[in-house]
């Protein structure tokens, strides 16, 4: 019994010194970055600051449903709607052709290697799996709105820009994604096919792509989902779409407009995560 | 001079990592249509010998000789071509899932189809009389076109064994294919296992986990422990001695009257072989 109390105390001082610790961090780090963002709060609940809310919500309303402001939020929505679905197939075309070198397990090394002779090609096998984890990983790291910037330089202002921004910085992110979900791949129906004499093609055909397509067309219908609502905020920038009329309202201080187009990005956006989800569900 | 043996191991040895040797000094050759039985313990490296008898893995050391043909020194064309001559059945999982019946007996056809052919009968399934007829023989032709995983164990089991007669191999190697499936429906699997061999003249290698179905349906039986054989003889020379040896006392059976059998042998004794 004394063993047992003698233990537990001192697993109770081990856990609470390194917990203390591990809490005094993450307050200072807080604090620090609460200084460093100039947060004032006396800004935003000052009678002067609720005054303004209230004042630039007052004049939001009514919302402007005239035939042409309504024409506009459409075409916008249906923009931004086009840009989010062309940039997310984009994505995953990208993802898909970099994900399949980007697994470890199907480029060098694992099961489907184990027969092979060592050192034949040696460290030259690697090659392909680190440039398209360089590459995934580029594409992730910039993120949307950085490459809106640089397509709008590079191609202009409208919806072009928008769809390969969202297509390349997903991509690099799905492609990321799909190579983790190459990895985790179930090995027993790969090691029986394996033993009939199946090539890796054929591998990868009947027993690797039954496993991971369902995870693959769900991962890029949640992405449909995130884009949507990136696809509206690239529009800040040139990149066409709900985005670029919700900044022009904002700028010339159309207030009543502005609400009507928030509300088409509202509808837009709900419409799109219960779509996308039904799609996930049945996809599973 | 004398056909080849099907199988020639001189002392095999194969280690995982540093430390952990699966099979030490293993001889063993078993001639052209010949049916063994290997039993042993969990962990004995049965699985670990059927893995280099169908070339998914190499031995560390020793060799290994199919046919008269080094495995060491197969790759690429000539490995598939070597594995395609292999069938396995697996002890369970070795399915793909969500593919159809069909897809999965046909996957037996892989080592000698055309990359195109095979890809295109992803689409549009070929070969269905075939794949019925083999689905015939195993007792579950109206399954033909079921999702896999909707079947049961013991129907899996049954594709697993469609999918090899649709390979044609030259040997059949089963690896505990009774362990997951009930145990009245062993000794028919086995039973078609062995009918299989005898019509094709195919060598038979079973990994068993129960000593009862060995004795009963083979006729030579090779005993594993810790990854060296410990006997490789007939049957009938097989004792009561050798078992509880193998078997370090607990001898595992299988069937109804094997439980009675176990449950005589190991009173007051938890029969834990059968949840491994």
């Amino acid at each position: 019994m004394d063993e047992v109390r003698a233990l537990r105390a001192g697993a109770r001082d081990r856990t609470r010194a390194s917990t203390y610790v591990m809490l005094a961090l993450l307050g200072a780090l807080f604090v620090w970055s609460y200084q460093g963002s100039e947060i004032d709060l006396g800004l935003l609940f000052s009678a002067d600051g609720g005054g303004a809310i209230a004042d630039y919500v007052k004049r939001l309303f009514p919302p402007d449903f005239s035939p042409k402001v309504v024409a506009e939020a459409v075409v916008g929505a249906w923009e931004t709607l086009a840009i989010s679905l062309v940039g997310t197939v984009l994505s995953a075309v990208i993802a898909l052709s970099l994900a399949f070198f980007g697994a470890r397990n199907l480029v060098y090394s694992g099961l489907l290697y184990e027969m092979e002779p060592r050192r034949r090609f040696g460290l030259l096998r690697r090659v392909p799996y680190l440039a398209a984890k360089a590459v995934l990983n580029f594409l992730r790291t910039i993120p949307e709105m950085l490459w809106a910037l640089i397509f709008v330089f590079l191609v202009g202002l409208g919806p072009f820009p928008g769809v390969l921004a969202l297509g390349v910085h997903t991509g690099g992110v799905l492609g990321k994604l799909f190579a983790e979900v190459l990895e985790d791949v179930d090995l027993q129906p790969i090691e029986s096919l394996q033993s009939t004499g199946a090539g890796k093609v054929q591998i990868l055909f009947y027993g690797i792509l039954p496993q991971v397509l369902p995870q693959f067309i769900s991962y890029t219908l949640y992405r449909w989902e995130v884009n949507i609502r990136v696809a509206a905020v690239l529009g800040f920038v040139g990149a066409g779409g709900l985005g670029q009329r919700i900044h022009i309202a904002l700028s010339l201080f159309l207030e009543q407009q502005l609400l009507t187009l928030l509300i088409a990005l509202y509808i837009l956006v709900t419409a799109v995560d219960y779509l996308s989800a039904y799609l996930r569900r049945r996809a599973v | 001079m004398t056909a080849p043996h099907q199988y020639r191991l001189e002392s095999v040895r194969k280690e995982f990592g540093r430390q952990q040797v699966a099979l030490e000094g293993f001889d063993l050759t078993v001639a052209q249509g010949e049916r063994v039985a290997l039993i042993g313990p969990s962990g004995a490296g049965k699985t670990t010998l059927f893995r280099m008898l169908n070339c998914t893995i190499r031995p560390t050391s020793g060799r290994l000789r199919i046919d008269g043909e080094e495995v060491r020194e197969l790759y690429g064309r000539r490995l598939r071509e070597m594995r395609r001559r292999i069938g396995t059945i697996y002890q369970q999982h070795n399915l793909v899932p969500r593919l159809r019946v069909v897809h999965n007996v046909l996957s037996g056809r892989l080592g000698r189809w055309s990359l195109l052919g095979s890809l295109a009968s992803l689409v549009r399934p070929s070969h269905l009389e075939a794949v019925h007829q083999a689905l015939a023989d195993v007792g579950i032709a109206e399954k033909l076109f079921s999702r896999t995983d909707e079947l049961s164990g013991g129907q899996q089991q049954r594709v697993a064994i469609a999918r090899v007669l649709m390979q044609d191999p030259e040997v059949i190697l089963a690896d505990e294919p009774v362990s997951s499936v009930d145990p009245s429906l062993a000794e028919s699997i086995i039973r078609l296992l062995i009918t299989i061999s005898d019509q094709t003249r195919k060598t038979l290698m079973v990994n068993l986990h129960s000593t009862d179905l060995a004795l009963s349906y083979f006729s030579r039986v090779v005993g594993m422990k810790q990854g060296v054989k410990l006997f490789d003889t007939a049957a009938a020379q097989v004792t009561p001695e050798l078992l509880r040896e193998l078997y370090s006392g607990h001898v595992p059976v299988n069937g109804a009257a094997g439980r009675v059998r176990e449950a005589e042998q190991e009173v007051g004794e938890p029969a834990h072989w059968g949840a491994a």
